[in-house]
Order: C-alpha cells, then sequence, then structure tokens
C-alpha cells in the first residue's frame, strides 16, 4: 500500500470530522504530514489510525477512544488547550500553533 | 493491441456518490461518479472479493461493506485493510469468542491487494470503459 495515498485518504476524513467539530488541521504542514504517516503505520499494524502520541493499553474500550481524530472522546481537554494532544488538529481560529502548549488535564482544572 | 472502448452505461444512471456494477465483455466491473467524474474499477474487493458496489464511495475513495477495506477508487490503490470488529462493551459467550479468535487468527494472513481499474471516456453522455 502507497503511504502517501494513505496520507491522503487520512487526511480527506479527518478533515470531515474535525471540521464540524470546530476544528481544523493544524497550519504546521510538516507536523501534520509527520504524524499522519505515523497513523499510517499504526493502521497498517493495529488495523485502526490510533493516535500516534498516547499509548496502547490493549483495552479495546479505551484503545477506540484514541482513534484520530478523538476530539469528540477528550472536547472538554482539547478546547480548554485549543488543539488535541498531539496537535495535529487545532482550533479553527489558530494560526500559530508553537503557542499552545501541551497541558494535560489536570493543568487546565479537569480530570 | 491497443484497448477498445465498449459502451458501458448512461451518465444519468449514476447519480454523484453512486456506484453501480456492470459486465463488461466477461469483465465485472464498478462504474463509480466521483463528483462528477466516472471510474472504472474491478468489481471484487481487493481483501477478500466482495462485490464493491456494495459499499459506499466518499469522493475518490471506495469502502468496502465486509470489511471497511478502502480503495482509490482513481487509482485502485489499496488504501487499508479491514477493520477490527466491534463488539462494543459486551463479551461474547466463550464459545463464541473462541470462534471469532479462530476466524481472526486465519483472517490476518489475508492480505488487502489493490485492485484493477480501467480507463474511461465520456461519449455523447455514455461512459465508455475501455477494456
Amino acid at each position: 500500500m502507497d503511504t502517501q495515498a494513505k496520507k491522503n485518504a487520512l487526511h480527506y476524513f479527518h478533515e470531515k470530522v474535525v471540521t464540524p467539530l470546530g476544528f481544523k488541521f493544524t497550519p504546521d504542514a510538516e507536523l501534520a504530514d509527520f504524524l499522519l504517516e505515523q497513523e499510517v503505520a499504526l493502521e497498517a499494524k493495529h488495523g485502526a489510525p490510533f493516535c500516534p502520541c498516547q499509548p496502547l493499553r490493549h483495552n479495546r474500550a479505551r484503545d477506540m477512544q484514541i482513534v484520530c481524530p478523538c476530539i469528540p472522546f477528550h472536547r472538554e481537554h482539547f478546547d480548554a488547550i485549543k488543539r488535541c494532544w498531539c496537535g495535529l488538529f487545532v482550533h479553527q481560529d489558530v494560526t500559530d500553533p508553537d503557542s499552545l502548549p501541551q497541558l494535560p488535564p489536570k493543568d487546565v482544572g479537569l480530570g | 493491441m491497443a484497448d477498445q472502448f465498449i459502451r458501458a452505461i448512461s451518465v444519468n444512471e449514476i447519480v454523484p456518490g453512486g456506484m453501480k456494477a456492470v459486465e463488461l465483455d466477461g469483465h465485472e466491473i464498478v462504474i463509480c461518479n466521483c463528483e462528477g467524474s466516472f471510474y472504472a474499477i474491478a468489481r471484487r474487493c481487493g481483501h477478500m472479493n466482495a462485490p464493491l458496489e456494495l459499499g459506499t464511495l466518499d469522493g475518490k475513495y471506495i469502502t468496502c461493506g465486509m470489511h471497511c477495506a478502502r480503495f482509490d477508487a482513481t487509482t485502485g490503490e489499496a488504501l487499508a485493510g479491514p477493520v477490527p470488529v466491534d463488539l462494543g462493551a459486551e463479551s461474547p459467550p466463550p464459545r463464541l469468542s473462541a470462534f471469532l479468535q479462530r476466524v481472526a487468527d486465519q483472517m490476518q494472513h489475508v492480505r488487502t491487494e489493490s485492485i484493477r481499474t480501467y480507463e474511461t471516456k465520456i461519449e455523447a453522455g455514455w461512459v465508455h470503459v475501455a477494456l
């Protein structure tokens, strides 16, 4: 399977999901490309494009909550930090993704 | 020998986002209307030979209805293999669980191959496919 074609397909499907949620792909194209490539590898290995930045626990209920785009399962947290955990998606008004730190839930008053 | 174009179906027979299976000269083919552009692809899924017109077409991406393997309708490229079965929160009875595990063990050896595509052209309101 061709990695670039798979990345294009993931981009196409992810965009359809995240746009109605108020998110977009990060303007950092190099980061987006790198993360999508990791998702392609994870999908080839595990059958689903899991989040490249969170560990698999081999607990299906938990693991299904980190299939990209995992925004609906972590909405409150990601809305607070204006990005998803990886930084692949950011709020639609974000133009400088580097200014958004990767804060865990407890640092934004959650969990 | 140069490919020969065969008249397949009228362009009005498939709405954008639709697929239709046809048999042309012994070839099973699915014709896809990808937002106004027509593509022809071999009918059988590159994973387990399910008929692809029973799946879905989203943009140029076909998802097989049987195990959700995914293909690019324009190139035939296999993009993703089958999606793992979701049993939800329920754990199946032990015998069913053992059966599902056996199926999963056998399925892991099944590869998802890219599939053949055919050149198309539109002439006088008809889709022609090169064989």
